[in-house]
């Protein structure tokens, strides 16, 4: 009996363990570091509110969550919009569909600093190849990387590429649960392609659309390898995101209780954003 | 950040588990060396015979354990309480936040230390490693002068016969370049390369050196105060701001594509004697190059002094026996066991005695191309003692960006902003 109870305990051990000491355990140690100033090698110091105070008054991390925004804002509708795109296509009976499908994923498993660096080598303003392509055409460079206003926007073709192959699989898992019968009736009714799918499509696949929305919009604010890789959060700060500077100020300089504040701040923006879009993007079907 | 939590921990583990703690050691050291292969053998053939000669006394050697940086490692290990008893590739910046968390060893109470230490370094060496306390806890150990490589048949093909010395020089030799390598509005050669990336250390080669050399050595901080609002930095901004807004320098990244001295693409670049051994590795048949000293604004007078990538040796204070660790380090440092490491590892220890020494003299006979960073040794500056020197430069890095990059903003007030950003820093 004694061992019967004991079983379930040690099989999900190795889940509970891992759950303690990467999520649990930086998750509190967090919330007590927003209270202090700790540079790790010295004793901790209380701050009270300090760190919050600073954060007030620290335009960086303002223009780095206005960073974040701004690239949420282009990424999600574009990811959005390519990914159902494709499902759509890749949902044909089309020849090659597991090639093709496979091929949409590729970017997804594959190392993001490896995209990052491929993708560098695209956005070059010199010897870039896109730049070369549009001097073919006799159109004038683009400073994807180096113009403050083009960087951001790089990035986001840039992340939207790597990360879209996910969202078509899931979008397809999606279009497959829609009942055939109400396609048919719409038929029967006269109804043309683009009713269908904005009539039937677009609401049955509701929250496969919220769930994507959520995903993005937490991927978007994890924005990280991108900039630190390609721009190093330039030119001007402007590609400088929220877990960037958050990275730069606990692990280059060592300001860990500022660090864990915008850390638990960020969190807070996060959840509100999220409430936000379930409020108004999730339909019961 | 999950993901970082999760590495700086895993980190931790692994110096905890991968290295034997030196509170066992009380007999003995453990040493830990950087993890560059030149340093290892030196490492290697150091401990080997300080064993030989020692019995009872032994020392342990281990590279330090493989992380993103060996900073980061010496940090985890710090934090768990698992550092060694020596390390020898402390970076100068470091020491002052290590001593002032009580974390390393002050050598100056150590019997013969201070004579040693003016036995090697001259007196403004000494002062450079003096901690803000007064105590000295590093050796000053090893240098990598920053300087100017140059491509001797791309300056030839533009009509040089020796490399600029003087602001106007380089600027002149960039618009010929310019003038002369530009096709259909694009630019397909440069006069030279700067990373654009606002990483704080990338001040390292090109606004650091520049200044130091315009400014024969000084500082960037003094105590707790921001220094480098001088006619120097407002020197050096406006001479890089005219390099990149006159298109002599790419704004482009080089450094992912192939290496652009190497292939012809830039005729200079701020760097350091590790090139020798790439160039020779790598360069293409007929390239030759040489160094010369980092560009000086052209009323310039006196000495040109560099950025010296200086590393220390240290002793933490978890050694159990820091008399014994501190004459392992003596040996460390012995003459002829310092010509060995010069041999090994093509760098230069940090002593007076580098260009008068005739052990050394034979090294650099066999070794020309080490001879200006040789002669430049005496005239290198290691970064200034503070806690948060990384900080002074991530600032000095962001305005370097607004006005040097962009040109958003005059070299005045870049260096006006910079100063008064670093002085908030400081009084943290």
């Amino acid at each position: 009996m004694q061992k019967k109870k004991l079983t379930p305990y040690l099989l999900i051990a190795p889940y509970i363990l891992h759950f303690a000491m990467f999520v649990a355990f930086p998750v509190v140690f967090s919330l007590v570091l927003v209270f202090h100033r700790w540079n790790i090698i010295s004793p901790m110091e209380f701050v009270g509110l300090g760190n919050f105070y600073r954060l007030m008054g620290d335009t960086f991390f303002w223009q780095s969550v206005i960073n974040t925004l701004y690239f949420i804002i282009i990424h999600v509708p574009l990811q959005l919009i390519i990914a159902i795109s494709f499902a759509l296509l890749l949902n044909q009976p089309l020849r090659m569909l597991g090639f093709f499908r496979a091929v949409y994923f590729l970017p997804v498993v594959v190392s993001g600093v490896v995209v990052t660096i491929l993708w560098q080598q695209l956005f070059g303003f010199e010897n870039g190849i896109l730049n070369r392509l549009l001097t073919l055409i006799s159109l004038p460079r683009v400073g994807w990387l180096t113009n403050p206003d083009m960087a951001m926007p790089s990035i986001t073709i840039m992340a939207t590429w790597k990360n879209v192959g996910l969202y078509v699989i899931l979008f397809l898992t999606g279009l497959q649960t829609v009942p055939e019968q109400l396609y048919e009736a719409a038929d029967l009714e006269g109804a043309n392609a683009w009713q269908k799918f904005v009539h039937i499509t677009l609401p049955m696949i509701n929250p496969t659309i919220f769930m994507v929305l959520v995903l993005s919009t937490i991927g978007g604010f994890s924005l990280f390898i991108e900039p630190y890789v390609m721009t190093g959060g330039g030119p001007l700060n402007r590609t400088l995101s929220s877990v960037l500077y958050i990275y730069k100020q606990g692990f280059f300089f060592y300001h860990m209780g500022y660090a864990a504040t915008m850390g638990v701040t960020l969190t807070g923006i996060i959840l509100a954003l999220v409430v936000l879009q379930k409020k108004y993007v999730e339909r019961n079907t | 950040m999950k993901n970082i939590n999760a590495v700086l921990f895993l980190l931790t583990i692994l110096v905890f588990t991968s290295c034997k703690s030196s509170k066992n050691s009380q007999n003995g050291l453990l040493y830990w060396s950087s993890n560059n292969t030149d340093e290892i053998t030196y490492a290697r053939f150091i401990v080997e015979k300080w064993n030989k000669e020692n019995p009872g006394k032994e020392v342990k050697f281990q590279p330090v354990p493989e992380g993103q940086s060996s900073e980061e490692v010496i940090l985890a290990a710090v934090v768990g309480g698992t550092t060694p008893d020596v390390y020898s590739n402390m970076w100068q910046g470091d020491v002052e936040y290590y001593a002032r968390a009580g974390k390393l060893v002050a050598l100056d109470t150590l019997d013969g230390f201070i004579e040693f230490l003016a036995d090697r370094c001259d007196s403004a060496v000494i002062k450079e490693v003096t901690s803000r306390d007064g105590h000295i806890y590093q050796i000053p150990w090893k240098i990598n002068p920053i300087m100017m490589i140059y491509n001797v048949n791309f300056l030839k093909e533009i009509g040089m016969a020796k490399p600029p010395r003087t602001y106007s020089e380089f600027l002149s030799m960039a618009r010929t370049i310019k003038e002369k390598y530009q096709e259909n509005g694009r630019t397909k050669k440069w006069a030279g390369y700067a990373e654009v990336q606002v990483t704080w250390w990338q001040r390292w080669f090109d606004y650091y050196p520049l200044y130091l050399s315009a400014s024969g050595g000084a500082k960037l901080v003094e105590g707790d105060t921001a220094v480098f609002d001088n006619k120097y930095s407002v020197a050096t901004f406006s001479f890089l701001q005219k390099l990149f807004t006159n298109n002599y320098f790419p704004t482009d990244r080089l450094s992912s594509g192939q290496d652009p001295f190497l292939s012809g693409t830039i005729a200079t670049r701020f760097t350091g004697p590790w090139e020798i051994i790439h160039a020779e590795k790598f360069k293409p048949s007929g390239f030759t190059y040489g160094f010369a000293p980092i560009p000086v604004p052209d009323d310039h007078t006196g000495q040109q002094y560099t950025y010296g990538d200086t590393k220390n040796l240290v002793i933490f204070k978890t050694c159990g026996n820091p008399q014994l660790a501190w004459y392992f380090l003596r040996e460390f440092c012995k003459l002829e066991n310092e010509v060995e490491f010069l041999k090994m590892t093509n760098q230069l220890p940090r002593r007076k005695d580098l260009m008068t020494d005739k052990l050394f003299a034979k090294y650099f006979k066999k070794n020309p191309m080490m001879i200006p960073f040789a002669l430049q040794a005496p005239y290198v500056i290691g970064p200034d003692n503070s806690p948060v020197l990384k900080e002074v430069f991530d600032v000095i890095s962001a305005e370097y960006e607004q006005c040097v990059i962009y040109n958003k903003k005059s070299p005045e007030s870049a260096v006006k902003d910079a100063a008064h950003s670093a002085n908030l820093v400081l009084m943290q």
